[in-house]
């Protein structure tokens, strides 16, 4: 999968776990902080993740929510992980 | 409806013992220096929990474990706690008592799975969802924190609200409020909205605090 559907693909995750943040979202980049830019909680953060691991069909091992940063850091580890 | 197993777990278990011996062994005194009143907020509320359910309450002290297993008798508890007592002396207890570990400081994935596996696996599982113990000797609910909704939905178990009047002093009856269970994937889905979310925490929260004028009610 190209990086830039994993982003758009991403982007309406978000958008799917928290619908009050259309505007950031829609505005936020691959530098975009999770936390400051995109406004989103430890819990909120961790939400994010169980949805990507059911969207994309992967499991996120030794790895927690909160080692990802900003929407790049996702987009890396995915990269990474997905065929 | 959720799908879950039922829960039904052996009568005797090894993995059980130290749990079961403490809860056969203290029953009886228990019962005489607690006697228990069990109040129920609707009749629905009466109904025996089977399967995984995720049981909540407030906190208001040590002994409170204690009194949830009054409340709930007849199912073991799987009780949350922080991972902080698996590092202290009294670590064997907690190991014996089957409780479950969490990061109360930074919740996440691990601790996550390890619940929902519990739940969907049949078990009750229960917390504290004010994340400690009331600093004003339970006077006042604190806010709730919304891990326990990631729990019920991953798990897919039902919320079993719970309210146990703080004891004024030793000799004091113990009076347990036990609320209707909320199906959350029923009324929200598999997958709410953190808005949705932070309205179910509302609502639960909502619910205890419920409980809690049931038993200021049945005392004046």
């Amino acid at each position: 999968m190209k990086r830039t559907e994993i982003v758009e693909k991403l982007k309406d995750i978000l958008l799917a776990t928290d619908d009050r943040k259309r505007d950031a979202v829609a505005a936020c980049t691959e530098a975009s902080s999770l936390t400051y830019d995109l406004g989103f909680s430890s819990i909120g953060m961790l939400y994010m993740v169980i949805a990507i691991e059911e969207e994309f069909g992967i499991r996120f091992d030794g790895v927690g929510a909160a080692d990802f940063r900003t929407l790049g850091d996702v987009v890396d580890y995915l990269e990474a992980k997905l065929p | 409806m959720m799908k879950q197993k039922s829960g039904k777990q052996p009568l005797f278990a090894l993995k059980y013992l130290a749990y079961d011996f403490i809860k056969v062994t203290a029953a009886l005194p228990g019962l005489i220096w607690l006697r228990p009143r069990w109040i129920y907020a609707a009749p629905e509320a009466r109904e025996y929990l089977r399967g995984g359910a995720l049981v909540i309450a407030n906190h208001v002290g040590f002994l409170d474990p204690v009194y949830l297993m009054y409340a709930i008798w007849y199912r073991r508890h799987r009780f949350v706690c922080g991972k902080e007592f698996f590092e202290s002396k009294a670590r064997w207890f907690f190991r014996a008592f089957r409780c479950i570990p969490i990061d109360r400081e930074n919740f996440g994935l691990d601790s996550l799975r390890l619940i929902a596996d519990e739940l969907r696996a049949g078990s009750v599982v229960t917390m504290f969802p004010e994340g400690h113990i009331s600093a004003d000797g339970g006077e006042e609910i604190a806010a709730f924190k919304p891990g326990m909704v990631l729990m019920a939905l991953q798990g897919r178990a039902p919320v079993v609200p719970v309210y146990f009047q703080p004891r004024k002093h030793w000799y004091s009856r113990l009076r347990v409020v036990i609320g209707q269970k909320l199906d959350i994937i029923e009324t929200y889905g598999t997958h709410p909205t953190m808005s949705q979310i932070d309205e179910i925490v509302t609502l639960l929260r909502g619910r205890v605090e419920e409980l809690k004028a049931i038993a200021e009610e049945r005392e004046s």
